[in-house]
């Protein structure tokens, strides 16, 4: 067992561990706060297997971006952080499930390698990534920002209450100032809503069909 | 530093899909630089003219048969084919889209962010819908055409993600019944991010296995290692149950019920025939260049899948009141159909499939654009009871639907009877006799609740507020046509369409 295993032995019991406190913490700040560490843990594997581009990519994006993204959302939806009576659900059946997918796709990916040896391959260089990239890679490359694109203009969409609509659109109540598109007024965090908002809907129609 | 070399790129080939994405990046532009009251002039036009003129470069590539951009696309006979039905469905989906003469203002909401309910958004419901809808539908169809010419499991991933985000989008766009609308859109995205994360895992895994991405690579790989390799399995699997959720096929169905009921109709339209268009592709280019050679263990378990979606969305179906709801437990088992000829695994099978597909996409789009026009003060009327007598109110609508309901119900003379005997005998001709049989009990139970809705609309009584049938505008009515005319001929003259598929039935690679 050389060093470079016995590192990757640990940062993946430290991703794992932080992944489990992930989703069972009761916390939601705390549950995002230990995603850092999981991603952090997973960049730090990348950086062993001399994937060096990818780390410092998971790093940014990973751990930079998206937990700060999660956090923000938290934050400006003033959506409730503690644990929920209308949200939390008994928890033995998605750990009986978890731990039976997580527990079968462990075994057989041992079984699968058993002590084959996999010969590391060459540094992934940032260098090696960007000639694969604009050579083999460039078709696909290219259609990715296609997809940044659609939802970039699906999050304006989705998003702003004051496109389409000029001056109307910019009251004043309380449900517009919300920024994120998705409302709650389906059940969960509906005290954020004023009732008299609840009860005229001309097409409420529910969730069931 | 050594120079970067592209690799060659056959441009003529990839054209119409250039142009599907063209026509979906001008129309942001459009977006953000045409003023507001002119926009939706701009749009329709604009993405209807990128559509015909894609179609116009396949007609014109239709010979070829290349892989480019460095082995990325096969631009082969399905491809082609596939990519043809797709911008004719596209452009009967547009159509549908852009109707605003039904509703005013059209199916889509002018402020998707609005809280429903509130004043302004009372307010908003007289304003015109949001244009944005046109870029995402036309970058939703290239990702499709994409998905269908995909050569390696990368762009493949990819093409995936190109068209479900836009459809996400677009199912929480509906201007009435914008709760429904946003949770259905929230449902999809949801289970199609888990099932988007399946498709990576497996791809991941079978990268493993083989240390390639490209399909021929695979497959040389499999036919080296025989059946003993738990990888590539467990890769299959779960590529598999990725491909599998996109199809709507039992037991990763689930969503798509709400979903069809949730989306605007018009975009329901689109998911049933294109999204199931592109879907059967990518799973007809893995499972016939990827896993051909494998050791055919695994074809037991997706003949299961393909009886049980058979069964459980034709007797789902017969319990079902909402027109929607039919509709969409109607397309579960038409998926189960489109499997068979999939499993034939053979050229005859391909080329069943492709017509299925595309004879299957008109009618639907057809019959989802007629119940865009029956309407009561709420909008659409979806529930059964409200169509009711829906036959001495409107003759012409409630005859037309009748022959919709009856191609899907697979009577002769329609396109449902003849691309049911393309994949049933190509299902025959591979020896899978059991899938054809249960596929017959299937359609018979099928047929119920398509005469049923018949039976309701000519022999029932129309109840005091029964929905009026609004008369359709110029795009709603040509969608209409083309689908009742696609739909007969394709049943009378199947002839030119089905030697089209035979022609180009042959993957390379």
């Amino acid at each position: 067992m050389t060093i470079a295993d016995v590192l990757l032995l640990c940062l993946g019991a430290v991703a794992t561990g932080a992944a489990l406190l992930v989703v069972t913490t009761r916390h939601l700040v705390r549950a995002g706060l230990w995603l850092v560490v999981a991603l952090g843990a997973l960049a730090g594997c990348y950086l062993v297997l001399t994937a060096e581009l990818i780390a410092w990519v998971q790093v940014l994006i990973y751990v930079g971006a998206v937990v700060v993204l999660l956090l923000f959302a938290m934050m400006l939806t003033r959506a409730p952080i503690g644990p929920s009576e209308d949200l939390d659900r008994t928890r033995w059946p998605g750990a009986l499930v978890g731990s039976g997918v997580g527990g079968g796709l462990a075994a057989l990916l041992i079984h699968a390698y058993r002590w084959s040896q996999v010969e590391t391959p060459e540094a992934g260089t940032a260098e090696r990534i960007g000639t694969e990239i604009f050579r083999a890679w460039v078709l696909p490359f290219e259609v990715l920002s296609v997809l940044l694109l659609a939802a970039l203009v699906g999050a304006i969409v989705i998003s702003r209450p004051d496109i389409g609509a000029g001056h109307q659109g910019r009251t004043t109540s309380h449900g517009d100032r919300r920024p994120i598109g998705i409302n709650s007024d389906n059940g969960a965090g509906g005290e954020e809503t004023p009732a008299a908002h609840r009860s005229d809907h001309p097409d409420r129609d529910g969730g069931e069909p | 530093m050594e120079e970067l070399h592209l690799p060659p790129i056959d441009y003529a080939a990839i054209a119409p899909l250039l142009l599907v994405f063209g026509a979906g990046c001008v129309g942001v532009l459009v977006e953000a630089f045409v003023p507001r009251a002119w926009r939706y002039r701009v749009q329709v036009p604009l993405l209807l003219a990128g559509l015909v003129a894609a179609l116009i470069a396949l007609i014109s590539v239709a010979d070829k048969r290349v892989s480019t951009a460095g082995g990325a696309l096969a631009i082969d006979g399905p491809a082609l084919f596939l990519q043809g039905g797709l911008v004719a469905l596209g452009i009967v989906s547009v159509l549908l889209i852009a109707e605003r003469r039904v509703e005013r203002g059209g199916a889509f909401v002018a402020q998707a962010s609005v809280v429903a309910g509130t004043d302004s958004d009372r307010r908003q419901s007289s304003q015109p819908g949001a244009t944005e809808v046109y870029p995402l539908t036309a970058f939703a169809l290239g990702g499709m055409m994409l998905f269908c010419a995909a050569n390696d499991l990368v762009t493949m991933f990819v093409a995936l993600e190109v068209f479900s985000l836009p459809l996400y989008l677009l199912c929480a766009l509906a201007r009435r019944r914008r709760l429904l609308s946003q949770e259905a859109s929230v449902k999809y995205f949801l289970l199609g991010a888990f099932s988007s994360a399946f498709f990576l895992y497996g791809v991941a895994l079978l990268y493993g296995f083989a240390g390639t991405m490209s399909f021929t690579g695979l497959r040389e790989a499999a036919a080296e290692a025989g059946s003993e390799d738990t990888l590539l399995f467990l890769g299959i699997a779960m590529l598999s149950v990725g491909l599998l959720f996109k199809a709507a096929m039992v037991p990763f169905h689930v969503w798509t019920p709400d979903v069809y009921q949730g989306a605007p109709t018009p975009v329901t339209g689109m998911m049933a025939a294109c999204t199931k268009l592109a879907a059967f592709g990518g799973i007809l280019r893995v499972f016939t260049v990827g896993f051909a050679d494998i050791n055919l263990d695994w074809e037991p378990i997706l003949i299961a899948v393909a009886i049980a979606t058979m069964l459980v969305g034709a007797v789902m179906a017969v319990t079902q009141t909402d027109i929607k709801r039919l509709l969409a437990y109607s397309s579960i088992a038409n998926a189960g159909y489109v499997f068979t000829g999939v499993l034939a695994l053979s050229e005859e099978g391909v080329a069943g499939t492709m017509f299925y597909l595309v004879a299957y996409g008109f009618t639907v789009l057809a019959a989802f654009a007629v119940v865009t026009l029956v309407r009561d003060a709420d909008g659409e009327a979806t529930h059964l009871s409200r169509w009711a007598g829906l036959g001495r109110r409107s003759p012409l609508f409630a005859g037309l639907f009748t022959v919709l309901m009856l191609a899907f119900a697979g009577i002769p003379l329609t396109s449902g009877f003849t691309s049911k005997f393309a994949v049933f005998s190509a299902a025959l001709g591979a020896d899978q006799v059991t899938l054809v049989i249960v596929g017959l009990i299937s359609s018979a139970v099928l047929a119920f609740p398509y005469l049923r809705v018949v039976v309701l609309m000519y022999l029932s009584e129309p109840a005091e507020d029964t929905p009026t049938v609004s008369l359709p505008g110029v795009f709603t009515s040509l969608a209409l046509v083309i689908g009742l005319v696609a739909t007969i001929g394709l049943g009378v003259v199947p002839g030119p369409v089905l030697e089209l598929a035979e022609q180009a039935s042959s993957f390379i690679g």
